[in-house]
């Protein structure tokens, strides 16, 4: 990389099912949220780019009227139609360009608007799979977990341990939608079935939420903040569509986590990683992203979960928050996870939070079947 | 720190009514045909920019269902919208990628199938934003005819400029027989442009004018034959870093980039107590000018651009706008039109490509204007090749309801001399 690049200030909403906030509102909280953490004003802003989506927003240019709550009203202004995640690396690539020196990252959905399985189902090759009708991302979803469970002998408990996992660190995270103490494997395993493997609680809620992220030069960083978190690595892969690729296992993310290690000149990812943060629309997913991250070999997902290293207590806890499996306002869910990780280095996560914290992986994912993913290794003040 | 970046590859598909490709296909043309123009191979690109109006031609992200068509699995992808500017914005994202130094190549596209949709996106596609406030304010408790008027009353993108046009009139005194004049140009020019849509040779302004169906005002003082067509059509350009750009025979260099942000315009100004009243005032635009002609060391545009390409689905747009990027006094823009300037062979040529009024493929609209100035640089433009040496062009944009800018600047020679 020509240059660093700090995150010095993060906002991200009370994610819930049914906010009663206008979009607009809530983007206006994170954005003043964040800007105030980095101690700038609307005035240092040099660029905003904005994560959001038509579709699921259910409007033409639905950034339209956010341009106000976001402070960009004449000043640099871009969107990315995907996941926050993927927006901060725009962010990081004008940054990089030295044409800017802070920009300020908005990442927001309202799932309440409009169902968006139903849209997923517009994401599809509108020849042939749209026309079949009965496949949407949580049927595809199904269909993957079912292809991956039979080939690596990986059972449903296995799968219901994860969600155990991030809904059981949920009930700590105040930000999160679906907090469940105490939550059993029985639970999981009762909840209501939608497309077989897929269950209620294996998969992610439909949440409304929103996201903000402030990055800086490394000269404006030091400035301005005592403790930035650095960019230390970015990696990021789009895989073919679902009908053209092996389902089995995540490559592209498999490619963008060697991109992002070797920027940040990672070795052994599971020793040297104090934490991660990863997108799991499904359990059965997160058991993949291990594998496509280098954690475990390929389909030894179930037995690294299997062993609880990947719990809060152990060798390399993987979403200490609850994950995408705790709130998921869908562009919003990446760039959720780039703050969790930034909290935790900060040690700023509350409840949450990890001892010794000082290098952490975020993962962000857009597309049906994780098919567009980006990861992160970010860093402390050593 | 920012590195010389250059254009060094140009696709566009023959823009119009393509019912014989789909949405992949259609990307794939304009893909490969930029990748050829810059003798690559495939595996050369290290990332991609691309985008759409996604809601015009109903498939959500299409990229990730036609990536396979134009090489993107295994590469970083960035999908960019913002409404008319989308084009522009995908360009500039692509140069940023290669600027940054992360990547050296990078392929941006802008794409749009309107014939996909059962409805005429491009005019219509504001309706949808006027629509949502429309229910928004009626579930706020106001009645009906309020709602109406306040939030789907601007009569989509047509509405919104015929508006802006009026505001643009009254202030300036140009009057609509202008407004024929640049239909005419835009239409004449687009008959040299292979990839155009409606394609009019030696369109006069008396055909405008007096032609019973194009000579109708649609939205005062808006008539027919002064209103885009809805197009399909993708366009794209290969961006290189200044090592590989050197190789190229005649690289269209980034001198300078900007884009701005307004406050939202024009559709709900009563209901959100936004302080822009005339939407024909564009301070952003003379903002995002400004920032990217000192980015470019351009003291004084009249002098030193050669020729623009400016975003006008709608004629008096040419006008507001060439004022707006400094190219003509505030308000005066219709005297260097009525006096040629801006024709082909005129001083300075506007939209020789003939621009917006001609072809608008929404996403790939934007893209086009840089695309066409990196042709006029490379002076591989062909029939409507301006015949003058081209150092410095000027590529716009506008979106949302008229509130966002982009300007790239392009030139002969490279941003940082060595």
């Amino acid at each position: 990389m020509r240059g660093k690049v700090a995150i010095i200030g993060y906002a991200q909403s009370y994610h819930q099912g049914n906010m009663p906030m206008t979009r607009e509102d809530m983007v206006f909280e994170v954005a003043k949220g964040a800007a105030e953490m980095a101690g700038i004003t609307r005035e240092d802003l040099d660029t905003v780019i904005n994560a959001s989506n038509d579709y699921l927003d259910g409007r033409t240019i639905s950034e339209l009227f956010l341009v106000m709550p976001m402070g960009a009203y004449l000043r640099d202004y871009t969107k990315v139609e995907m996941d926050g995640a993927f927006a901060m690396f725009y962010g990081m690539l004008k940054i990089l360009s030295g044409t800017h020196d802070i920009a300020l990252i908005v990442a927001n959905t309202q799932g309440s608007t409009f169902n968006p399985h139903q849209i997923s189902t517009y994401m599809l090759d509108p020849t042939f799979d749209r026309q079949i009708g009965v496949l949407n991302d949580v049927s595809m979803a199904a269909i993957q977990a079912r292809m991956y469970m039979n080939k690596y002998s990986v059972s449903e408990d296995e799968v219901a341990i994860v969600s155990l996992k991030n809904l059981g660190n949920a009930a700590k995270n105040p930000h999160a939608h679906r907090r469940m103490p105490g939550i059993t494997i029985e639970e999981v395993l009762n909840s209501k079935l939608l497309y077989d493997p897929i269950r209620e609680l294996t998969m992610s809620p439909i949440s409304d939420g929103a996201c903000a992220v402030v990055l800086a030069t490394e000269k404006k960083a030091r400035e301005l903040s005592d403790n930035p978190v650095w960019i230390e690595g970015v990696g990021s892969s789009q895989d073919s569509y679902i009908r053209n690729r092996n389902l089995y296992h995540l490559e592209g993310l498999e490619k963008a986590a060697k991109r992002a290690y070797q920027m940040a000149d990672i070795k052994n990812q599971f020793a040297e990683l104090d934490l991660a943060e990863v997108s799991e629309r499904y359990a059965y997913e997160e058991l993949m992203i291990y594998e496509a991250l280098g954690f475990c070999e390929k389909g030894k997902g179930g037995t690294l979960i299997d062993s609880c290293a990947t719990f809060k207590d152990g060798q390399l806890p993987v979403n200490p928050s609850g994950g995408a499996l705790s709130a998921d306002p869908i562009t919003a869910t990446g760039l959720i996870r780039v703050v969790e990780a930034v909290m935790q280095i900060r040690g700023e996560a509350g409840a949450c939070q990890l001892p010794g914290v000082w290098r952490a992986l975020a993962h962000g994912q857009t597309g049906v079947c994780a098919q567009s993913n980006i990861v992160y290794i970010l860093g402390g003040e050593y | 720190m920012w590195r010389n970046v250059a254009v060094i590859g140009v696709g566009q598909t023959k823009h119009g009514i393509r019912r014989e490709v789909n949405v992949a296909e259609m990307i794939g043309e304009a893909a490969w045909k930029a990748i050829e123009d810059a003798e690559l191979a495939p595996e050369e690109i290290d990332a991609i920019a691309i985008g759409n109006m996604q809601g015009f031609g109903g498939i959500c992200q299409a990229e990730l269902w036609s990536g396979d068509w134009f090489g993107a699995p295994g590469k970083p992808l960035l999908r960019i919208a913002t409404g008319g500017t989308t084009g522009g914005s995908v360009a500039q994202c692509a140069i940023y990628q290669v600027a940054s130094g992360m990547f050296d190549v990078a392929l941006a596209i802008g794409f749009e199938k309107h014939s996909d949709s059962k409805e005429p996106g491009a005019t219509m596609g504001l309706a949808h934003v006027g629509l949502a406030n429309f229910f928004h304010l009626l579930a706020c408790g106001l009645d009906f005819k309020t709602s109406l008027a306040w939030g789907g009353g601007v009569g989509a993108a047509a509405g919104v400029s015929g508006y802006q046009a009026a505001n643009y009139m009254h202030r300036s005194g140009c009057k609509i027989e202008h407004l024929d004049m640049v239909a005419a140009k835009s239409r004449s020019n687009a008959a040299k442009n292979e990839y155009a849509h409606l394609q009019w040779p030696n369109c006069t302004v008396d055909y405008i004018a007096n032609h019973p169906r194009f000579g109708e005002i649609v939205a005062y003082p808006l008539r027919l034959g002064h209103i885009c067509p809805a197009s399909d059509g993708a366009s794209a350009i290969i961006v290189a870093a200044e090592e590989r750009a050197r190789s190229a025979e005649r690289p269209a260099w980034v001198r300078g980039l900007a884009s701005c942000a307004d406050e939202e315009n024009q559709m709900a100004e009563n209901a959100q107590g936004v302080a822009v009243t005339d939407s024909s005032e564009q301070i952003q635009c003379k903002i995002a000018a400004t920032k990217a002609y000192s980015m470019a060391g351009i003291k004084n545009p009249r002098e030193e651009i050669d020729v623009a390409e400016i975003y006008q689905p709608f004629p008096h747009q040419e006008l507001i706008y060439s004022e707006r990027l400094q190219l003509f006094d505030d308000g005066k823009a219709w005297i260097p039109l009525e006096e040629g300037e801006t024709q082909i062979d005129g001083r300075l040529p506007i939209d020789p490509s003939g621009g917006v009024l001609s072809t608008n493929a929404i996403g790939s609209s934007a893209m086009q204007r840089v695309a066409e100035c990196a042709l006029q640089i490379m002076g591989k433009a062909g029939q409507h090749q301006v015949p003058k040496d081209v150092k410095n062009a000027v590529a716009h944009g506008w979106g949302g309801s008229t509130n966002f800018t982009v300007v790239t600047i392009l030139g002969d020679t490279p941003r940082l001399r060595r």
